[in-house]
Formats: structure tokens, sequence, C-alpha cells
């Protein structure tokens, strides 16, 4: 009943928001956050819950079923957080511009399609659920129109194809089980063939795949995310592609199971490594991409891509700890992504739109709260100790190391070093050195955005200081997967292969960092100079701008820029300039000229006429 | 509690004065080299202190935060570095938080240079991050090959796996200690990879907006991580050391041969550099990992 309810408010929620808008405006912002953070609400009470009840049984015959257990909870939790978080940012991001009732709707709209993927326990619901979360999210990635048409079609075609081979699937699971209840079919494929079950969960690794921009579906992904709104965008890369991480959960452990999923195929060329090395794929191509990009958003897309990665990998290669640090990551992840999206939506709604990282820079004397959040969201997606995204790593890189796949690990770790290069230039081109003249006026973000950023930035220490809090969850989801338990303490890990304690780590650069600054304050007391005033060794230093950061990787880029093109979006572009030339040639056959359809009517009864005449000789 | 507290005070210490001693030696022998006499080998210390008697000047909070993390990290490091028995957190997450505190010393600087704003200071942060991009490929797989052959994350059981001179260096790990030694003078940044401060051409980069009391903390904090490079190159494949004297006294021959390299090499220009570090290092690091992978197939 509970779980009923609490989809009934997001839906009805969301179109009450949209009826609200046509009264008033601050009623309908009002109501909306009031309805996304109720959201979280009834949420945190279903902790600990594990239940399972039909919600409407007449629908083919297939009972709609809704489930709840820790797995689900996690995700929703984090849905809901993250989808309040950025309502609230959008309430003077989104302000003045047009069709405004229409977004709230669709920001709802989205997090109750995604609530209802994590909730329903059966695949039709599933099903159904998936596609309301991925038309919405169509329609408010083609929302600032123009580019982001385009944007929103090459995801929407992704997503279709998607959808169609996760219906093969389900199909075939109906065909084959006569049930589509995942409680009632993870019993039934125990004993099913492993070819039969490979079959399933390639037509369902598409499906995820897409949604989760796994390495040869990626192409959406980048414009997609440059393209949409900003506090949109952090849903979209915080939660939304990620429901690809909860499908691939979904069937993997809790559908076919761990023994079955780890046995499949042998050695090397087993499923779960060849997911594994595919996630590691991920990882290294697009962070070293990220760092050729100019554009804020999309530098942050394409870290989107290898952060995802990493789940994969952690998730594929099926170890506790490593699925352990794969889900850890995903909600790590969703926190810092959000967050640093939030920032470049803050800057973008200060500079009116602009996220060229190359025009930017000094926003640090402006807007100082959004610098802090977006150095701590930097710092989370390098996984710099002390923030929540090092702790997940952490996990993922020993189990790789000690389960003997050293080659995965070294792509895990690259991965962290080439992040640093993008992130670092991401910090300094927009907040770091000279403040542009026209940007002289402008004033830091407004407390509606200030507030999620803050938020979310205090979630990433406090879960990088104490991991505890999480990993008991996570541990939990872990056993119910029939996993060993990991023996987690509120500071980290404790386990005879290597500890990790974040609160010794904290302290430790604590006093240290203490330590250096009274060092600094026994020294001569410095002056505060402008950035005008510094040292060119003895070159002219001009009136306006001194300081720039165009091609801030020049060295490094000339050599590897030709090695980085996105070679498969070019694949994929061939393929759809010939099935345009193909469609071309089809219309011509179709003219719609009714003389022509008339000939050819014709045509065929003429042609079958001669058939039948020289068969009847014959 | 008491002797651990006095055992961290020790470290970090020792690696303060052995670190500033470096420093001077390093001037001595290059000046020995080039036929000079040569300054007094507590120069540097000289030098820190006439720094902090000195005005400077700061750019903002940035500047002086991000100087203040770079420094407070690398003191945090030497905790985490068994230092000849010395080795105060070593349970709190092993060899991966070595590398990830390693991070924050080029970030620090990064950041407190970023707010600096000086075109030299942005030059050479790009080649300090392409630098440490280029040297980590190698390190990476070096460590990943150790951290396979011992099976474990912790720089402490390494030390004491190599106990009895069993060194890796003469172990299977040969390879990788090799390679190690290749990318050394990358990773303390000496000739003839200076490129990130090469003071000809971009006046020392990073350090350039540095004066008074904040050039005095980038000179200690210059001085720890040559202390700590060293040390981790000691310790995972000279075996460490039954003591601290010993384990300096390895410190010293790794050092001076560092400084040999420094003295008779010129620099390389950025793509050479990691062209050099992206070729032969690659190469042997990865043929060390794959003979590791061999042995601990066929004898476990």
């Amino acid at each position: 009943m509970y779980l009923q309810i609490l989809l009934l408010i997001a839906f009805v929620g969301a179109f009450l928001t949209y009826l609200l808008g046509k009264i008033s405006s601050k009623v309908r912002d009002i109501f909306a956050v009031f309805i996304s953070s109720t959201l979280i609400v009834m949420t945190a009470f279903l902790y600990g819950n594990f239940s399972e009840k039909t919600f409407y049984s007449g629908f083919l015959n297939l009972p709609l079923i809704l489930r709840m257990d820790m797995l689900s909870w996690l995700f929703a939790i984090t849905i809901a957080a993250i989808g309040t978080f950025s309502i609230i940012f959008s309430l003077s991001y989104i302000k003045g511009k047009e069709r405004t009732d229409f977004y709230y709707l669709m920001m709802l709209l989205v997090n109750a399609g995604m609530l209802g993927i994590v909730l329903s326990g059966d695949l039709i619901s599933f099903y159904i659920f998936w596609e309301i979360m991925s038309w919405s999210a169509f329609l408010l990635i083609s929302y600032n129109r123009g580019p982001a048409l385009a944007a929103g079609m090459k995801y929407i075609i992704m997503s279709i194809i998607g959808s169609v081979t996760m219906l093969i699937g389900i199909l075939s699971i109906y065909t084959s089980y006569g049930t589509l209840t995942i409680s009632e079919i993870a019993p039934l494929i125990a004993s099913a063939s492993p070819g039969y079950i490979l079959f399933i969960l390639i037509f369902f690794f598409i499906t995820f795949g897409i949604k989760n921009a796994v390495l040869p579906f990626h192409t959406w992904l980048p414009p997609a995310h440059s393209e949409a709104p900003s506090p949109f965008s952090a849903v979209l890369s915080g939660v939304l592609i990620k429901m690809g991480v909860y499908g691939f959960l979904l069937i993997m452990y809790v559908l076919i199971g761990l023994n079955k999923f780890l046995t499949l195929g042998e050695g090397l060329l087993s499923f779960h490594y060849i997911l594994s090395i595919l996630g590691a794929i991920t990882i290294v191509i697009p962070t070293f991409i990220a760092m050729l990009q100019n554009d804020a958003k999309r530098l942050l897309a394409w870290h989107s891509i290898g952060q995802v990665g990493y789940m994969i990998l952690a998730i594929a290669f099926g170890t506790n700890l490593s699925i352990a640090g794969g889900i850890f990551h995903f909600f790590n992840h969703a926190i810092f992504k959000a967050l640093l999206f939030m920032v470049v939506g803050a800057v973008e709604y200060r500079t009116k739109g602009i996220r060229d990282l190359n025009s930017l820079g000094g926003l640090i004397k402006k807007m100082p709260i959004t610098f802090i959040a977006a150095l701590v969201g930097a710092c989370g997606l390098i996984g710099v100790p002390l923030t929540n995204g090092f702790v997940s790593k952490w996990l993922i890189y020993k189990t790789l190391i000690l389960e003997g796949a050293p080659f995965l690990a070294f792509a895990a770790l690259i991965g962290t070093w080439g992040t640093i290069l993008s992130v670092y230039k991401f910090l300094h081109n927009m907040f770091l050195g000279q403040l542009p003249e026209k940007y002289k006026g402008i004033k830091e973000a407004p407390f509606s955005m200030k507030l999620p950023m803050l938020i979310l930035s205090f979630a990433i220490l406090l879960f990088g200081i104490l991991p505890g809090i999480p990993l008991r969850i996570i541990n939990a989801i872990g056993t119910s997967f029939g996993l060993e338990a990991l023996n987690v303490n509120i500071w980290g890990i404790v386990s005879e292969t290597g500890a990790l304690n974040t609160v010794n780590i904290f302290f430790a650069i604590l006093i240290a960092g203490i330590i250096v600054w009274m060092l600094l304050r026994m020294g001569k007391k410095s002056i505060p100079v402008s950035q005008k005033d510094s040292y060119a060794a003895g070159a002219y230093i001009p009136k306006e701008r001194y300081h720039y950061t165009v091609e801030f990787y020049n060295p490094l880029n000339r050599m590897i820029k030709t090695y980085l093109r996105d070679f498969i979006d070019v694949f994929y572009s061939i393929i759809v300039k010939v099935g345009r030339k193909f469609s071309g040639m089809v219309r011509k056959v179709y003219s719609g000229d009714l003389g022509y359809y008339v000939i050819y009517i014709l045509l065929f009864l003429a042609i079958l006429i001669i058939i039948k005449m020289g068969l009847v000789l014959w | 509690m008491v002797i651990k507290v006095l055992e961290i005070i020790a470290a970090v210490i020792i690696a303060l004065v052995i670190g500033i001693l470096f420093l001077g030696l390093f001037r001595k022998i290059m000046a020995r080299i080039q036929w000079r006499y040569g300054p007094p080998i507590i120069q540097p210390l000289l030098d820190i202190f006439k720094l902090f008697h000195q005005k400077g000047f700061s750019h903002g909070i940035i500047f002086d935060l991000g100087i203040i993390l770079s420094l407070a990290a690398s003191i945090v490091l030497i905790l985490f570095i068994p230092i000849g028995g010395l080795s105060s957190l070593e349970t709190s997450g092993g060899l991966f938080v070595i590398l990830y505190i390693m991070l924050f010393k080029p970030l620090g600087i990064a950041l407190s240079g970023g707010e600096g704003a000086n075109p030299n200071i942005s030059i050479g942060i790009s080649r300090r991050f392409i630098l440490s991009l280029g040297y980590e490929v190698p390190l990476l797989l070096i460590l990943i090959s150790v951290m396979t052959y011992y099976k474990t994350i912790s720089i402490v059981e390494i030390v004491n796996a190599q106990s009895n001179f069993q060194w890796s260096l003469f172990s299977p790990l040969f390879l990788s200690g090799l390679t190690y030694l290749m990318i050394l003078p990358a990773i303390l940044e000496i000739r003839p990879f200076d490129i990130a401060s090469a003071p000809q051409e971009i006046s020392s980069g990073p350090a350039v907006e540095y004066s008074g009391r904040y050039l005095a903390l980038y000179h200690i904090e210059h001085a720890f991580s040559l202390f700590i490079s060293i040390a981790i190159f000691v310790d995972l494949f000279l075996g460490g050391g039954a003591n601290p004297f010993y384990f300096l006294l390895k410190m010293l021959v790794v050092f001076v041969l560092g400084v040999f390299i420094h003295a008779v090499f010129p620099r390389f220009r950025t793509e050479q550099a990691i062209r050099y570090l992206w070729r032969w290092p690659v190469i042997l690091a990865v043929a060390g990992l794959i003979i590791i992978l061999i042995i601990k197939a066929r004898y476990g």
C-alpha cells in the first residue's frame, strides 16, 4: 500500500504542479519542492523494509508488482534526493524562461519514472516506467531547442533501440517461464542453459549499456548532457544514466544470480570478464577525451561516461569488495556529478549562458561559495582522500589487484590520473586566473542555487570521512546477492589484506594543516597584491588580460589528439548517412503521386497474372 | 599512545632534516662536478630562515591555502612511509592512500598558482601535470607489479617481505625496479625532466609568484617531496631498512645517483619527455608485470 501511495504522489504531484503553474508560478515552485521533498521523507521511512505487493493484476493476465528491498531503497533515496536538489536549483535557474510549467512537469515525471523503475517488482512495470523515464528525459534534453533538438533526437533513437531489445528479452523470458515477476523468475532461471542466459544477458546488456553509455553505445551522452538545462544535466548524469547500473544489478545478481552469472563462460572468455574489460575501456578512453574538451558541460559529460566505466567494471568483476565499490561509486557519483553540473549551471546562470572554458576565469573572487562547491566536487571526481569518491575507488582498486586482474587495475588507476588533468583545467579556467573585464559586475549565485550545492558538498565530505554510513547499507545489498559480508566500520573497512581508515587520514591532514598554517603565521606578514601585480621576468604586462588559458595541455594534446577521436560516433554517422541515402531511394518509389501507386498496383497484378498463366502453361 | 606521537614527530623531523640536507648536498655535488667550490651544505636551511623574515606577496586566500595543503599533504605522507622501522599510519589504506596523497602536492601548488594568474605559472602547471601523467603510466604499472607479487596493498608488508636481504630489486621484480630507476628523475623533477620549473624558460614556473614565507614553505615542501620520492623507492625495491640509519644510507646512494644524472643531462622538451616516458619505461614495466603474472601463475 505504502509503495503505491509513494508512486501515486510522485505522478499525481507532477501533474498537479503543471496545473498549479497555470494559476501562479510561486505556488507551483513551492508545491514542486514540497512534492519532491515528500518523496525523500517517504522513501527514508522505508529503510530496512522488505515487501512485495501486487497493485494491479488485470494487465494481460500479468500481475503488476511493486517491490522494495535494500537495493531499491538505496537507488530510490538517491533519486529522490538528487531530484529534490535539482528542483530547488531550478527555482532560479529556470525562472523567466518559457514553458516553465512544462519543465517542472517533466522534471517530476522523470523522477517518478525512475522511482517506479527501482520499485517495480516485475519486468512489465519495469518496462513501462523505463519508457516513461526515457520519453520525459527526451523532452527535457530538447527543452532548449536548437542544437538540443538534435541531441535529444540522438538520445531517443538510441534509447528506442534499447527499449526494443529489452522488450525482446522480456518477451523471451515470458514465453519460456510464463511469468514476469522477478522473484518468481529467479528460481526458475537457475535451471536454464548457459546459452539461454547469455542470450537474455546480451539483449538486456544493449538496453542498459545504452542508458549507461558503455563504450560502443556512448555517443548520445556528450551532446545530451551538454545541451540539457543544467539542473536536468545533474539528474541525467547523477541518477538517470545509473538506471543502467540498477538494471545490470537486477539482471545479473537478482534475476540470474551470482554463481550462475560468474560461471558463464570460462576464464578470459567469460561474460563477466568481457564486461569488466568493456568497463575498463569505458574508463580510459572517455577520460582522456574529456581532457580535450573546452565546453565545461561536455567535459563533465565525458567524465560521466568514464565514471560509469568504474561502476560497470566493478559490478561485472563480481567480488564482494568490487560490487560494494561499484554500488558505492554509483552513490558517490550521483552526489559529486550532480554537484559539478550545478556549479556549471550557476556559472552559466550568472554569465548569461557562457560555459566555454576559454572565455571564463577568475570567478573565485565573485562566486567563492560556488568555487568551494566546485573544488569539493572536483576532488570527489578525482577521488582525493577524504572525499567519498576515494573510498569507492579504493575498494575497486584493492579487489582488482588482490584478485589478480592487474591490467584492469591499471585501467582504473590511470583513469584517475587522466581525470586530474581535465578537472584541474575545469577549476582553473573557470574560477582561477584573471577575471575578464566583462564579468567585473558578476554576483554570487542566488540562495536557491547555493543551498543544494552546499548540501551536496557537505555530503561528499561526510561520506568521505565516515564512509561506514552508506557502506553498511551497501553491505546489506551485497549479502542479499549471496556475497560474503564486508567487515565494515564507521570509519572504513577492516580486513587482513589492508584496512582503510579515513578518520585517521582526516585527522592527520587536519593536524598537519594546522601546523603548516602556524608555520606560515610565524613568517613575516605578506602584502596582499592584485593579480595584475605579478612577475613577468622583465616582459611587458598588458593592461587588459595578461593570463590566458587557451589550449591548456597543448603539448600533450598535440601528441594524443589523433588517437582520441570518437571513432564510434564517426561510424554511427556513416550508418546514418547510408540509412538516409537508402530512405531517399525508397522515397523515390513512394512519391506520393496517386498515378504512380495505380501503376504499381497494375504492375503487381500483371506480374501475378503472368506468373499464374506461366505456371498453367508449364 | 605517547610512543606513537613521538614516533610521528621523529619521522617528520628526520624527513625534514634529511630533505633539507639533501638539497644542500645537491648543490654541493653539482658545484664539484662543475669545478666550483659550492655553498655550504646548510645553505638551504639558512635560506629558509632568511625567507621567513622577508616580506612576501599574497594573491588571495587560495594562494595561501594551496601551499598549506601541499605541504600538509607531504607531512602526512611521511607518516605512511616506513622509514627504517618507523611507520605511524600504516594501517590506514596502504599504497593507494600514498599514491593519492601524493596528488595533493601538485594539486595544492596548482590551485595556489592558479590564483597567482601568471602565464609562467600556467605553463609550469600544465607541464607539471603532463609530466606527472607521463611518469604515472609506468609508475602505476610498477606499483601494480609489486602489489601483485607480494599480494598485498600495504607498504609495510612489502618491506617486511624483503627482510634478510631479499630485496625486490634482485627478485623477479628486477625489471620493475630497473624501470623505476629509469623514471626516478621524472618523479624527482630533476634534469632531464625539470620542464615544470625550467628556470631559464619560465622563471621557475609554479614558484614564480612565491616570495617571503611562501617561498620558504615551497622550499620545505620541495625537501619533503625529495625525501618521499626516494624513500618510496628504497622501501619498495631496496628492502627498506632495519633501522633508520641503514635506510638513510640507502637513500643517500639513490640520491647521489640522481644528482649525477641531473648533472650531465640537458632538459627535455615536454613532448620529448612524454615520448621517453611512454616508450621504454612502459614497455619494460609491462614486461615486468607479465613476468610477475607468469611466475604467479606457475608457482602461486
